[in-house]
């Protein structure tokens, strides 16, 4: 069930932060003026009268909305990835050729979320049946671009300058987005003016609700995750934009965070449930909990990892990849 | 138990088995043969390098495999993310910061400053980082801490007796010859081996611990190597292929007995075993990459070595290209930020 902030405020004052084994450090370092330590709506330590109506969740108001889910979190059992293993292999094996199964590196089917989702939507017809489907650039895209690299630079750096300048820097020193990079200085002026002050609202409010993050709690970002299944016939692979806590523990310790410059939907959660049954595959321990945080309007989806989810994850992943298979078949 | 600890214990458990120099000196010989004429076909000067990318490339190859040439080098964070974040990691050790995030920016800056103080690169890419606005370096700071925190959190280094050895130049060996064929080994991590207990001097007696016993030591010793990606089947012959090259390296020391490739993206490692079998594998795996090569290149090789492809090994690439740095470079950068 995913849980908005809005249901939340509850947690908005519990001190303190903790992932487990690791030392507390609150608030940001004298070096990161412009980040929110607090809920920005209480800094003074009253609650003000705006709480009645809903506001963005902020610095370890937003954190604590991430760590504390209500549940016990879940223990590393290697039957779990099993009985996961399990229903993805059964689920795609009388789709699988021998020729696809025989662990053949360049045979293998790498399936992404992205992939998943487009197999499963031409299957019900929501789709137009192109396969792989070149990237169009758009404004939204370019705009959740350069958000990422901005969100990945404030929780590296501590900081960025003009967003706008430090977006496309960013974005310039990546071979793989030069194409985005053209595009965008290519956009007529207006459009252009138009996304830089939509980048440079989001980027002020991630650096006014993100707090810093202790560093003993090892996050990453624009992490790659993967596995490989059915005999190295298939991996998994997905990059999860902010993963905290020490990966390998007994119990469940990594959040996974993914941030989104557009609107809500639905997609959304099961992109992340990808990358919970991805990362509960690939460690000991499943993630505790699944987040996306909405940079246009500082919303925060929160789903707590359980093996239901995980379930229904690894149910429409086999779905996906016969889907796929089948689809690609001449 | 965490993983981390697990994987550490089974690196620094002792080794059942041990090579010879001998089978080092087979093999340095029996390249030393036939690389020759294997290149024949090519110019007279003309070179090959030999890397694990390379044999990552010969086995998803099939029957008939070719070498694609390298692309133009340009600088980007991929490039950086491996000697930066081991310098990291070295100042972690150190004790000067607890986690690689907190490590890369400072470690960067100080690379930097030296770079204009002296002129000396360490790392080699200081200029093109320098040259960066905010975006660029954040974006290169972000993807080596990335990386650092990758293999930081795969292993409890507080298992390590002895200081494990982060980075410093590739393994190499030349086949001397008109046209020159270097194997060449990188290994992110060394780890000397902790001598056996007081009680197992009879056998093994010639065993010390510490780093830095150098040339004509015999400390046993384990390498472990960082790829991205996920560990595909088969690919003992590129873990077996880092020790032939740094057995052929240092003739007066004993091949590593060990090595472990770690894929901290898929939360994998595996480890094999060195055994004269293996050596031997990866120098026959060797000889087919340089048969590949000359192929690509237009040259037909001569068969006379007659060696069978070895044994379907797989990826443990690496993208920092030029990321070896100076060995101390990691020990300076530390002594600067305490001084600092």
């Amino acid at each position: 069930m995913a849980l908005l902030e809005t249901d939340d405020r509850r947690w908005k004052h519990r001190q303190p932060i903790t992932f487990p084994g690791y030392s507390v450090r609150h608030g940001g370092g004298a070096d990161r003026p412009n980040r929110a330590s607090s809920n920005e709506s209480d800094a003074d330590g009253q609650v003000p009268p705006s709480l009645l109506q809903w506001t963005p969740l902020a610095g370890t108001a937003l954190l604590d909305r991430i760590r504390i889910t209500g549940r016990p979190r879940p223990a590393a059992d290697p039957n779990r990835v099993e009985a996961l293993r399990r229903i993805i292999d059964d689920g795609i094996e009388s789709c699988l050729t021998p020729v696809a199964v025989s662990g053949a590196d360049r045979r293998r089917l790498v399936v992404t979320h992205a992939a998943l989702s487009r197999a499963l939507d031409r299957r019900s017809g929501r789709s137009d049946g192109s396969i792989a489907g070149r990237r169009e650039l758009t404004v939204p895209i370019a705009c959740g671009a350069l958000v990422g690299v901005l969100f990945r630079q404030l929780l590296t750096t501590g900081s960025f300058g003009d967003p706008w300048v430090d977006g496309l820097g960013a974005l310039a020193v990546d071979d793989r987005q030069q194409e985005l990079v053209a595009w965008i200085h290519r956009l007529p002026a207006g459009e252009r003016d138009g996304l830089a002050a939509e980048v440079r609202r989001q980027a002020a409010g991630l650096a006014r609700r993100w707090p810093d993050l202790d560093a003993a709690w090892l996050p990453r970002t624009d992490e790659p995750i993967r596995t490989v299944l059915s005999d190295g016939a298939v991996e998994l692979s997905a990059r999860v934009d902010l993963a905290i806590g020490r990966p390998g523990l007994d119990v469940a310790s990594v959040a996974l965070v993914a941030i989104t410059s557009g609107s809500r939907r639905p997609a959304h959660r099961d992109d992340l449930h990808f990358s919970a049954l991805v990362e509960t595959l690939r460690r000991p321990a499943p993630p505790f909990a699944v987040a996306t945080y909405y940079s246009r309007t500082g919303e925060l989806d929160v789903d707590p990892v359980s093996d239901e989810l995980l379930i229904a994850a690894a149910e429409r992943t086999a779905a996906g990849i016969s889907a796929m298979v089948r689809q690609e078949e001449p | 138990m965490t993983a981390a600890a697990q994987l550490t214990e089974a690196i620094l458990r002792p080794a059942p088995s041990r090579t010879g120099p001998a089978v080092a000196q087979r093999i340095r010989d029996r390249l030393a043969g036939n690389v020759p004429d294997l290149v024949a076909p090519l110019p007279p000067g003309e070179q090959i390098v030999v890397s694990v990318p390379i044999l990552r490339q010969l086995a998803s190859g099939g029957d008939n495999p070719t070498i694609r040439p390298d692309d133009p080098f340009a600088w980007k964070p991929a490039f950086v993310r491996r000697s930066l974040g081991l310098a990291a990691i070295d100042a972690c050790l150190a004790g000067y910061f607890r986690a690689p995030l907190e490590a890369v920016g400072p470690v960067a800056e100080w690379a930097v400053a030296e770079w204009e103080r002296s002129g000396w690169r360490t790392f080699h890419w200081e200029p093109w980082y320098a040259g960066l606005g905010t975006g660029g370096r954040g974006a290169v700071l972000a993807e080596a801490s990335n990386w650092a925190t990758g293999v930081w959190a795969s292993l409890d280094w507080g298992q390590f007796r002895t200081a494990p050895r982060l980075g410093g130049p590739d393994d190499q060996w030349v086949c001397p010859g008109p046209r020159t064929v270097r194997l060449k080994g990188r290994s992110e991590i060394r780890i000397d081996l902790p001598s056996p207990e007081p009680s197992d001097s009879g056998s093994g007696s010639s065993l010390r611990s510490g780093s830095g016993s150098g040339s004509g030591s015999t400390t046993q010793q384990v390498l472990v190597a960082v790829a991205g990606g996920s560990p595909p089947s088969g690919l003992d012959v590129q873990l077996g292929y880092l020790a032939l090259v740094a057995a052929l390296r240092t003739p007066t020391r004993p091949a590593p007995v060990r090595v472990v490739g770690l894929w901290p993206q898929a939360g994998e490692a595996r480890t094999v075993e060195v055994t004269d079998e293996l050596l031997a594998r990866a120098g026959d795996t060797a000889l087919d990459a340089v048969r590949a090569v000359v192929r690509t290149r237009g040259g037909s090789p001569m068969d006379g070595a007659g060696l069978g492809v070895g044994g379907g090994a797989d990826a443990l690439g690496t993208t920092d290209r030029l990321g070896t740095g100076d060995p101390a470079s990691g020990s300076a950068a530390i002594e600067a930020l305490a001084a600092a």
